[in-house]
């Protein structure tokens, strides 16, 4: 029992990363009906970016940052704009293969241009373990939870309280009757793209000053995220922060009780469960449509 | 009747022919196959091994190469994937006809490989699988997959023993990847450190490609033990390192042979210093065909070569010397020769380490310990 605070920590910063990566998996679905499969590799892209601006360019924590989810923002609306908008205009699912394509197509340019070798961005943060009682942190993992933290209340507080929330959130109840009300679909399909691969970059670079940056780092990370995702409803925000953070918990007491390699699988069963007892997730709302 | 008869024949010899495969029809130039993975996890020993490959066919090619002509290769990625690695082989062996293979790094693959190319009596030799069991699977006087370095029993012993003896560490935790090279090297640690007097804690596995170690390392320092022996791959012992230097836990930390890479000092930080490693080349060797290679290797690539550029050019260039004592481009006749490598220096191990595969294909050396000091790797004498 000794253990646990040290377990809980871990899981509050794993959840977290979970959290942010869902969040943009989740608004993407939920709004534009797109289930994307390159979300890990968006992910993964945010890391090597944090990598550049910090380690290249030498930015300092914050404009690192800023540059990454600028760029992400930029790379979210192009890949709106020129691959999944001309692709779905002639069949809503072919988007989803295109997605697979991207992620193998991303994949293989990070090998290109990145190379195999894993890479660690520099946090500029001071280095070393900060002990919490028997809590062993160090400041890094901290930052994780704190801009983890902040995201997620600036995130909704948009949702709720701006126009741009207010469009985005009935896009995502009833897409014909936002449409009806004078809502620019184009305007909020495209805004929603950007923040969600503003998330999942932003998520990477905070990830790539803990664990590495790699290529093919974002296969995993997508599934989480899809675990994450379907258990909390598809669609749902406050869902997905909650299962987030209940996923990386669960993950490490999984690893700290019963032994890694059980740690990636305990996922994918209460998926499974939640799907077979309440098939519209833990937080989804049962919707009828006439 | 007859015509049937005929056709029953033509298929026949067809399949025959398919069977009898192609080194038979190219008879002048040695061509040669070299599978590694060089995309997905494993990607970071596959390219530095593919440095020691090609720069073991540039040398042999400036001697002349093979039979009057450059030796030819044709690299195929396995992506560290056995059901790739399997159609490589068979690409390598229908297409580009190659008569013997060089490859490859991961253990469960090279496995499936060696299984297909022994059906085209294409031999092989390992280019860094380290798991026994690859080479435990050839009947003994008859193998088909060769290595020339130690395996993973003989790994396991060694650090088992440096592990007890050297670092005088009595009780070990042993993380180990879930796969057949992190397991055959846990369970040979296991066997020869509790034969030898010292105690196993536990046994954790990870899956491969892991990095969250802080859980599992929360568990290691509750145990308290004198050291952690790793058996896996560089990147996610890298990550067990510098998590436990942040998690304050000051204990020794031995890894298997795939940590011995600088790369592994610089993503772990300043937690690496003391990190023990299992060795078979250094820069620095006091083996001296060893210590021609590095030079030649600096000056021609600019960086000091380690132990992937090292075992990829013995890999190679036992390959291309057994096919020239062969004389003609036949996988069989070069195996015929690969068995009688007694006399051919190998860069990796002590002085005087020579090719002399045993009967199951492997070649026993002392296998030394590097220590990291100051952020360099400082290698103990073998002894």
């Amino acid at each position: 029992m000794a253990l646990l605070p040290q377990f809980l920590a871990n899981g509050v910063v794993i959840g977290s990363s979970y959290v942010l990566v869902a969040l943009g998996l989740t608004l993407i679905f939920g709004i534009l009906k797109i289930v994307n499969f390159a979300h890990g590799e968006f992910y993964v892209l945010g890391g090597y970016l944090a990598v550049l601006g910090s380690q290249l360019l030498g930015f300092p924590p914050l404009p690192a940052l800023v540059l990454v989810i600028v760029c992400m923002a930029a790379f979210g609306w192009g890949v709106e704009r020129f691959i999944f908008l001309p692709i779905g205009k002639h069949d809503p699912t072919n988007v989803i293969i295109a997605s697979f394509g991207l992620s193998i197509l991303l994949q293989n340019v990070f090998l290109k241009v990145a190379g195999p070798e894993p890479m660690i961005a520099k946090s500029g943060l001071p280095a070393g373990a900060i002990r919490l009682g028997s809590v062993f942190l160090t400041s890094e993992r901290i930052a994780i939870v704190a801009a983890a933290a902040v995201t997620v209340t600036v995130l909704l507080v948009v949702l709720r309280f701006t126009w741009v929330g207010l469009s985005l959130r009935a896009l995502s109840e009833n897409a014909t009757v936002a449409r009806i009300s004078g809502i620019n679909v184009r305007r909020v399909a495209v805004v929603t793209f950007m923040i969600g691969s503003s998330l999942a970059g932003l998520s990477g670079a905070l990830m790539s000053s803990v664990f590495m940056v790699q290529p093919g780092g974002g296969v995993l990370v997508v599934m989480k995220a899809f675990i994450v995702v379907v258990m909390a409803g598809m669609g749902s925000i406050e869902g997905a922060i909650v299962a987030g953070l209940g996923l990386g918990v669960v993950e490490a007491l999984v690893t700290g009780y019963l032994g890694s390699e059980m740690r990636d699988i305990i996922g994918f069963l209460i998926v499974i469960a939640v799907l077979a007892v309440r098939p519209q997730g833990l937080f989804g709302l049962k919707t009828e449509r006439s | 009747m007859a015509t049937l008869f005929e056709t029953a024949k033509a298929v026949a010899l067809g399949l025959s022919l398919t069977a009898l495969s192609a080194p038979a029809v190219h008879a002048e130039q040695l061509k040669l196959g070299v599978l590694l993975p060089l995309s997905g996890s494993a990607s970071l020993a596959g390219t530095s091994i593919r440095e020691g490959i090609e720069f073991a066919i540039k040398t042999a090619n400036e001697k002349g190469g093979a039979f009057g002509e450059p030796v030819k290769v044709f690299i195929e990625d396995d992506e560290g994937n056995p059901t790739k690695g399997v159609t490589a082989v068979r690409k390598l062996v229908e297409q580009d006809g190659v008569v013997a293979i060089s490859g490859t790094y991961v253990s469960a693959v090279a496995a499936a490989e060696t299984k297909v190319a022994r059906e085209y009596k294409v031999p092989m030799v390992s280019a860094g699988s380290t798991s026994s069991a690859v080479t435990d699977a050839n009947t003994a006087g008859d193998p088909w997959f060769f290595r020339a370095f130690p395996g993973s029993v003989a790994q396991g012993r060694q650090t088992a023993e440096d592990t007890l003896n050297r670092l005088k560490a009595k009780k070990t935790v042993v993380l180990f990847e879930n796969s057949i090279y992190g397991k055959s090297l846990a369970d040979q640690f296991k066997k020869d450190y509790e034969a030898a007097g010292g105690k196993i804690l536990s046994m954790e596995s990870y899956n491969p490609g892991e990095k969250d170690f802080y859980s599992t390392l929360t568990n290691v320092r509750a145990q308290a033990p004198d050291a952690v022996y790793i058996a896996g791959l560089m990147d996610s012992g890298a990550q067990i390192i510098k998590q436990s230097g942040e998690l304050g836990i000051k204990i020794q930390i031995v890894g298997s042979g795939s940590m011995m890479s600088d790369k592994l000092i610089e993503l772990a930080g300043p937690a690496s210093e003391g990190f023990a490693v299992s060795s078979m080349f250094e820069p620095s060797t006091p083996n001296k065909h060893g210590a021609e290679f590095a030079k030649a290797f600096r000056a021609a690539y600019g960086k000091d070569a380690d132990v992937y550029s090292a075992l990829g050019y013995d890999s190679m260039s036992t390959l291309i010397e057994a096919a020239r004592r062969a004389g003609k481009p036949d996988g069989a006749a070069i195996r015929q020769q690969l068995m009688k490598l007694g006399d051919f220096p190998l860069v990796q191990g002590p002085d005087g380490t020579t090719a002399k595969f045993d009967e199951k294909g492997g070649v026993a050396f002392t296998i030394g310990l590097a220590i990291v000091r100051n952020g360099k790797r400082v290698w103990m004498p073998f002894d």
